[in-house]
């Protein structure tokens, strides 16, 4: 809430009609991708719903503080990635804060065992696998891992823009996506387990 | 780029493979530094562990951005927001009508 407060500043700046053609030239366009990263964020169509039409809404509430000519995708992204954190995280089924952190600790002590533990998974084992198997995989991860996954390899944000969506320091999306691979690549490795994938090789 | 008298040695093991495969990831994310594309280019020959990270985080990059399914907003969402967003035009329209009306009644 706070976060949103601080940048989202009103200034009576665009007239009404200006209003208009903004939110549907610049806002609407993202719309699909903008849905799609709500899915992605809450596996309920239902949810991503709401959180579309709180963020769509909230867009055009705080109109004036965008800047127009700037990335309106990034803007769009970084209010809905808040409203998810601030209003939807709590009622969801995600894992806590305390896993979350307990996931980061975990892999960070078994960091030096990184390649041996990657090396039984082949490229041939992902190109063979079906969206389901990977979306499955996706779900999987914590929140935070998924999001920058997302924001990355879906919506092939930069690493820059990243960073301003998620307020953090591009060191640490580097880091983080680093993680969230690691922790990927476990999962897609148990998938081409039990599927047999390594065996067809 | 293929250096013939390199490129029979392959290195069987990376002394650094995190960094090395940070750095490989934020070439195929295109967000690496000019410094880190030129090192890219001109180690990954050398070493075996980073070309074959490099080849499944590409798979994986690929079936992410071409095997999920996009989910697609549904018509019923964008025509409701419309509305709202054309209500709260218009309630805002009224307003301001509103006022000038009052601002008229205490002028005259
Ligand atoms: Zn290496």
């Amino acid at each position: 809430m706070e976060e949103d407060e601080e940048v989202l500043d009103i200034q009576p700046r665009y007239s009404k009609e200006e209003q208009y053609r903004i939110f549907d030239k610049e806002f609407m366009p993202h719309i699909d991708s903008m849905y799609n990263f709500a899915f992605r964020l809450t596996n309920d169509e239902d949810d991503s719903n709401d959180l579309l039409q709180d963020t769509y809404l909230k867009a055009f509430r705080f109109i004036n503080s965008f800047q127009e000519g700037t990335n309106a995708k990034a803007w769009l992204f970084r209010i809905l990635k808040n409203s998810f954190i601030n209003d939807y995280r709590k009622k969801s089924k995600e894992p806590s804060k305390v896993d979350y952190q307990e996931v980061e600790t975990v892999y960070n002590s078994s960091e030096d065992a990184e390649y041996e533990s990657t090396v039984d998974l082949r490229t041939e084992s992902v190109q063979d696998m079906i969206g389901d198997e990977v979306a499955m995989a996706l779900n999987g991860l914590p929140v935070d891992f998924r999001t920058v996954i997302i924001l990355c390899d879906i919506e092939g944000f930069t690493y820059e823009e990243m960073a301003k969506i998620l307020d953090i320091p591009i060191g640490t999306v580097r880091s983080r996506l680093h993680r969230a691979r690691n922790l990927l690549k476990d999962k897609l490795r148990s998938y081409a387990k039990t599927m047999g994938y390594k065996e067809l090789r | 780029m293929s250096n013939p008298q390199k490129v029979e040695v392959k290195k069987q093991h990376c002394e650094n493979h995190q960094k090395c495969m940070e750095m490989i990831q934020a070439v195929l994310d295109g967000s690496a530094s000019p410094d880190e594309i030129e090192h890219f280019k001109s180690h990954i020959d050398e070493c075996l562990p980073c070309i074959e990270g490099y080849e499944l985080e590409k798979s994986i990059k690929e079936g992410l951005k071409n095997k999920i399914e996009r989910k697609c907003c549904p018509q019923k969402t964008v025509d409701l927001l419309k509305v709202k967003i054309g209500v709260s035009l218009f309630i805002l329209g009224f307003v301001v009508v509103e006022i000038k009306i009052i601002q008229l009644i205490f002028q005259s």
